[in-house]
């Protein structure tokens, strides 16, 4: 099928399009040169068209989610709505835990193709990607749980970084992961016992590991390996007042490892929703925000990436593979505590959270997350996220967009809305920044997609994913500046004029009229197969005997990945200092 | 004082089935400026069909309201396989004549609803406004909330003349449940607001895990948790702008959860 | 002393089993003759249930015809009639799903929102209180690694897996070695709650007898202690006061505690509210120590049909489209509930046997309403039924999902081949399926 996208306003901040009338060309799924007469046209004269929205940090398949699901009905109440009669969907459910169908609904009308599932742990990704074979209408790559595995922790400990390379490298296979996600190093493992680790280096009791160990060493093999996306961290000390130190740190402790020469992304590690991890202050009491320190490191060095984990005053559920900060959560809310814990890899934890405009620590959250997107002067080292559903869930992307694009409905909320620690504990009323559209679609596309290194999305080059999306706002007449037009971009971007993903139309006016299955995105090594193969046979015994299903029933097989793509990766051996 | 409804529907069930009907369309709110026709025409859920008002009732309609709260509904007839009488309504009034089944005026916000016989389970369940008066016994989870919400009956006021089943008042966080009759086991679980009197017998356990609220026994206990501490004892004691007649011993509990709730106690 | 079988020619290792929650993944069956002559590595209810595989076997689909008896019937002929009573029904049921893969559950979920349908499992009859529990105080759970690496003290209340689950102590929780317990047994302490003196109970280091009922009052009475407040009375549910002490202590200086509980503690005089005061007691024990809890699931896969509902519906069990979107709510959309207040006009049972799991009142309504039997075996519920429709073994001669009790998935072999003329429970609801929107179709047309 072939189409042409006439007329429309086009944000493609990769090749340098910022707003400029022109058409876009789609044949076998792909962005072309030009169609044949036979293309269907599809007039957007005046619209706004970006590439097709990519969230690299979002929370929608596996376990965590299940549990959330299990054990908060009251929010799948929440979020119910009968089948609409106009649409192919079925009926949604849930707010910030929708079901499967409803993530895949509700992303796809935003106009976002490729959304990242954040947290894996291997021994039960099967259930991940189970899950996604549920999940309609995306492409899904999967971050696997490595910062508290204990293969990593000893091959770290006894500073073996050729096996913890093999390991790595065939662990994504097992888990038919994408890339490395590293959450609260140590931490999570010491919550085995019940406990904590203090900062980047304070050892974990049993392995006597550090945060900072585990961090460069994960960084290293990355490199070595060559992986597409760069180390995914989830930086320790979340949610604790005066925990921007650590970030820094965390931020520092890698800028000497060279980047792979292979990749195009800048960066070598990429620090998640650090919103959460930019306070200072001894308590809650005493918080304030610490992302001016943050920022400027942010804007001084090129070697890493953030997303922000913006808050959005909802009624959410938080939920982490940071264990032992949920049970901080709970010491401190009362409310409901989901944890689990998963034999020799990781730890999670989930509890509803309240955020809300009248309380100071929801607020300071609020506008700490704001400080970043104002204060990072080059978008292409953020993206737009809500740590979903930690922050707020996915849905409130468009929300957080009005803001950013309007000085008058953030000074409004500042004056009239929010409680004034905003003020009073953050530099947020400091800024005049106002986000255009190209900067829109560089945090929205463009630069999730590079940092995650999916280099044939996010925007609308030759060649590219036919993966677009136009959005029913006349660019030119449009004024997302005014407070007054808050609630209608909002709208607007909540419900896409098309989605269109691979050359096919998913959403058009704001209705689903297709289907398809998601599709499973994961990272191959090739090169490795040997000495995986040595490693493989030296750790299945003590595997076999620490694991409590057999090693043999431990990876996903075929059977869970269809459709898939596979992003092959030629290893070019030690291409990296080892420092 | 006398309050004239100046529209009443009336609806007599004229055919009953096993399958339980949903009457969450048939409120005042909704109905009080419809035709006979309209009204025959509204929409009840019968199992997973779709079926009108008319298919098991005969309406009659007397009288002319321009706002909800001028509208009356009298249901007769065997209600004890109609849901959700009730279900959402914010004013006017709801007289049933019979047993009626799961969530009478559950999420209430407003309005009156009388019941002329017993009510199945989640009777006032997340009801924030309104007045719902049981004749009859009530089952489980009356003024309770729903499955995994903290948050119950916020408002308005229960009246139960029988019996309350297991668990009243769940998650109550505010508003007043009186019952006359006796209640099983568990009234006022994880309570965290809002009054419950009981006259009769209550059974085991009341109060567990309650934070805040007050739970008034008039009648017997039988057998008070380990994690309520006595307090004091006072005669006609004033509770919430009311005095009780007679020695009322007062626990504060559950020290399970470090609640600071109030149960009062007959001797 | 039986004799080890030595007569086959083909060994396949690591099958999951499926039987009960354990799910254990290390069974080794030995065919001959592309049969399954053994067992390795089950416990016996495992192995017994493989090796009598055969018999009793449905083996053709079944109509009951005017005189009452069934008749065998084709495919074809009882799935249409299945379908056709299924979607003129009113107030249909499809239960059961626990001894099934999640991929034939997902096809089952999908049956029952075209045809407005109620879908529950067991769930409604054991854990249901248990999740209800989970939903309104919380969920601190582990994976079963987590207590054989580090364990030290074990606790079952109100459950007996030694003869329920025979092989949890010795694979997953007591016996074994664990990564921070090298000597296994030696290096745990096991404690059994429970009315009666199980077999459990007999393995145990101590045994703690309490009166039936009266578990929301012991749970209670633990977590005051627990804070180090003071109990008047010198003994609780029938345990002196110094015991529980003890008891509390040693939950409180363990390093790492797990609790495991059934339906002894869900299916009691307080149901969830037990179940709600024992999470509430291994939440407070977090601040001293640390401990989880599971639930003892029964069946291989119940805990996979909860999961495959969530992600789905977003409730786990009892789950009602009567009205095209899901509803939950215990009481009103669950199974025993439904039958009892005489609701059904169509019960449909999919590897589950209502007529050993309910009451006989329940049962009793079955008579009188369309029934459907989606199963491997000959069992009560067959004679009950109106069209049996026979079907294959998850990890026997199907493939699939399941989920173990502490809900990690396993992927089940397909062994050896099904018995010509039946069809695996995916396969049998896919067809339902279809013929479903065939006569949806029709009738928008």
């Amino acid at each position: 099928m072939e189409y042409l996208l006439k007329n429309g306003i086009v944000f493609d901040p990769k090749n340098n399009i910022d707003g400029e009338q022109m058409d876009i060309f789609i044949k076998d799924g792909k962005i072309v040169e030009n169609v044949s007469s036979d293309a269907k046209v599809l007039d957007v004269s005046g619209k706004l068209v970006m590439p097709g929205g990519v969230d690299l940090h979002s929370h929608i398949a596996g376990p965590k989610l299940s549990i959330g699901r299990l054990y908060r009905p009251e929010d799948i109440r929440r979020g119910i709505k009968p089948a609409s009669q106009e649409d192919i969907s079925g009926f949604e459910a849930g707010f910030s835990l929708p079901t499967c169908p409803t993530i895949g609904y509700r992303y796809t009308k935003m106009g976002y193709t490729t959304v990242t599932e954040a947290a894996v742990p291997p021994l039960e990704a099967k259930h991940a990607h189970e899950e996604i074979n549920s999940i309609p209408n995306l492409d899904i790559p999967t971050l696997t749980l490595f910062g508290n595995n204990w293969f990593m922790l000893k091959y770290v400990k006894e500073n073996r970084l050729d096996d913890l390379t093999y390991f790595i490298s065939k662990w994504l296979k097992l888990a038919k992961g994408y890339g490395i996600k590293i959450v609260n190093p140590c931490g999570s493992e010491a919550w085995g016992w019940g406990k904590n680790v203090d900062g980047l280096d304070d050892p974990e009791p049993h392995w006597n590991v550090t945060g900072r160990e585990v961090i460069t060493a994960l960084t290293k093999v990355n490199e070595r390996l060559g992986l597409p996306h760069s180390v995914h961290v989830h930086t320790n000390d979340l949610g604790h007042p005066g925990n921007y130190t650590t970030t820094l740190e965390t931020f520092d402790c890698i800028k000497d490892i060279k980047k792979n020469k292979n990749v195009e992304r800048n960066q070598t590690m990429h620090c998640t929703h650090v919103q959460f991890h930019s306070y200072k202050g001894t308590s809650w009491r005493d918080v304030s925000s610490g992302a001016t320190e943050l920022i400027d490191y942010i804007n001084k060095h090129n070697h890493l990436t953030c997303d922000i984990g913006q808050i959005t005053f909802d009624e959410t559920t938080t939920m982490t593979a940071d264990a032992p900060m949920e049970y901080d959560l709970f010491r401190l809310t009362g409310l409901k505590w989901a944890n689990k814990d998963i034999e020799v890899e990781t730890s999670s934890g989930l509890i509803p959270s309240i955020y809300s405009k009248h309380a100071p620590v929801s607020v300071l959250q609020w506008a700490v997350g704001l400080e970043f997107f104002m204060g990072v002067t080059d978008p292409w080292k953020i993206a737009l996220t809500t740590d979903s559903p930690n922050g707020g869930p996915f849905i409130r992307y468009p929300k957080i967009i009005s803001w950013l694009m309007s000085q008058e409905k953030l000074q409004d909320m500042l004056n009239n809305e929010v409680h004034n620690w905003a003020v009073n504990r953050t530099n947020l009323g400091t800024y005049d920044r106002e986000y255009t559209w190209n900067e829109i679609a560089t945090i929205t596309r463009a630069s999730p997609a590079k940092i995650l290194g999916l280099n044939d999305r996010g925007h609308l080059g030759m060649g590219a994913k036919a993966d677009v999306s136009v959005y029913d706002i006349d660019v030119e007449n449009f004024d997302p500046t005014l407070k007054n037009n808050s609630a209608i971009l909002e709208n607007k971007l909540l419900n896409s004029k098309y989605t269109i993903k691979d050359g096919e139309i998913l959403v058009k006016d704001a209705k689903i009229v297709k289907l398809v299955k998601s599709n499973h995105i994961w990272c191959k090594v090739n090169g490795l197969e040997k000495e995986e193969e040595i490693l493989t046979n030296r750790i299945k015994p003590e595997f076999n005997k620490y694991y409590t299903i057999k090693y043999e029933n431990y990876g996903v097989n075929e059977h869970y990945i269809k459709p898939e793509t596979c992003v092959d990766i030629e290893y070019g051996g030690v291409i990296c200092e080892n420092n | 004082m006398v309050v004239l409804f100046v529209k009443t529907i009336n609806l007599k069930m004229i055919k009953s089935s096993s399958i339980a009907l949903e009457f969450d369309n048939v409120l005042p709110e909704l109905l009080y400026d419809k035709s006979l026709e309209d009204v025959k025409n509204t929409i009840i859920f019968h199992g997973n069909k779709k079926e009108a008002v008319s298919d098991y009732f005969d309406v009659n309609i007397t009288g002319k309201s321009d706002i909800p709260d001028d509208c009356e509904i009298i249901i007769d007839g065997d209600l004890s396989r109609v849901k959700r009488i009730g279900y959402c309504m914010s004013s006017g009034k709801i007289v049933a004549n019979g047993d009626v089944d799961f969530h009478v005026g559950a999420c209430m916000s407003g309005g009156t609803i009388i019941v002329n016989g017993n009510a199945e389970s989640y009777a006032g369940r997340e009801m924030t406004g309104g007045v719902l008066r049981i004749k009859g016994n009530v089952k489980e989870f009356c003024g309770s909330s729903y499955a995994g919400d903290w948050r119950g009956m916020s408002g308005g006021k229960i009246i139960v003349e029988g019996n309350a089943g297991k668990q009243l008042a769940e998650y109550m966080v505010g508003g007043e449940i009186i019952v006359k009759g006796n209640c099983d086991i568990l009234a006022g679980v994880h309570m965290a607001g809002g009054l419950i009197s009981i006259d009769g017998t209550i059974n085991q356990w009341v109060g567990g895990q309650m934070k805040k609220g007050t739970i008034i026994v008039n009648g017997k206990l039988e057998e008070m948790l380990p994690t309520f501490t006595l307090q004091e004892i006072v005669h006609n004691p004033l509770i919430c702008g009311k005095y009780y007649i007679g020695k009322y011993e007062l626990y504060s509990g559950d020290n399970g959860v470090k609640g600071v709730g109030s149960l009062w106690l007959k001797k | 002393m039986e004799t080890p079988i030595t007569d086959y020619d083909e060994e396949i290792k690591n099958c999951s089993c499926s039987y009960c929650g354990n799910n254990c993944d290390d069974i080794t069956y030995l065919l001959k003759n592309k049969q399954i002559v053994g067992v390795r590595h089950a416990c016996r209810i495992g192995a017994s249930k493989i090796i009598n595989d055969q018999d009793q076997r449905l083996l053709n689909p079944m109509i009951r015809n005017e005189e009452g008896i069934l008749e065998e019937t084709s495919w074809d002929e009882a799935l249409d009639l299945t379908a056709k009573l299924l979607y003129n029904s009113t107030r249909p049921v499809l239960y059961g799903w626990g001894e099934t893969s999640v991929e034939a559950i997902k096809k089952g979920i999908k049956v029952a929102e075209l045809t407005g349908s109620v879908i529950d499992n067991q769930s409604t009859i054991c854990h249901g209180s248990t999740i209800q529990a989970f939903q309104n105080v919380g969920h601190p759970v582990m994976t079963l690694g987590e207590v054989k690496n580090r364990a030290d003290v074990i606790i079952y209340v109100g459950t007996n897996p030694m003869d329920d689950h025979p092989r949890h102590l010795s694979r997953y929780t007591t016996f074994p070695e664990g990564f921070f317990r090298k000597n296994g047994r030696e290096d745990r302490t096991i404690i059994t709650l429970d009315p009666k003196f199980t077999n459990t109970a007999k393995v145990s280091d101590k045994w703690i007898q309490f009166n039936m009922n009266e578990d929301y009052l012991l749970f209670n009475a633990l977590r005051i202690l627990l804070k180090g407040q003071k109990i008047e009375s010198d003994e609780i549910a029938g345990v002196p006061i110094t015991e529980l002490e003890e008891l509390i202590n040693i939950m409180k200086n363990a390093e790492y505690g797990a609790l495991f509980f059934g339906l002894g503690v869900s299916q009691t005089l307080a149901k969830q509210k037990n179940v709600d005061v024992l999470i509430q007691l291994i939440e407070d024990l977090n601040r001293y120590s640390k401990w989880s809890m599971l639930p003892m699931r029964g069946f291989f896969n119940v805990s996979g049909f909860n999961i495959a509902l969530t992600s789905e519906t977003g409730y786990p069990y009892g789950v009602d489209f009567a009205r095209g979107y899901p509803r939950f709510m215990v009481g009103e959309t669950t199974t025993i509930d439904l039958l009892n207040r005489r609701e059904p006009d169509f019960f449909m049972a999919i590897s589950a046997d209502p007529g050993v799991q309910f009451p006989g009142y329940s049962i009793q309504h079955l008579t009188q309403i369309p029934t459907i039997q989606i199963d491997t075996h000959w069992g009560p519920y067959t004679e009950l039924s109106d069209i049996v429709l026979p079907s294959t073994r998850v990890g026997v001669e199907t493939e699939g999902t399941a989920y173990r009790m502490d809900s990690i998935p396993l992927f089940m072999k397909k062994v050896i081949d099904k018995p010509e003329n039946c069809h695996s429970d995916e396969w049998i609801l896919n067809e339902l399926y279809q013929r479903l929107e065939m006569l949806k179709s029709k009738e928008e047309k």
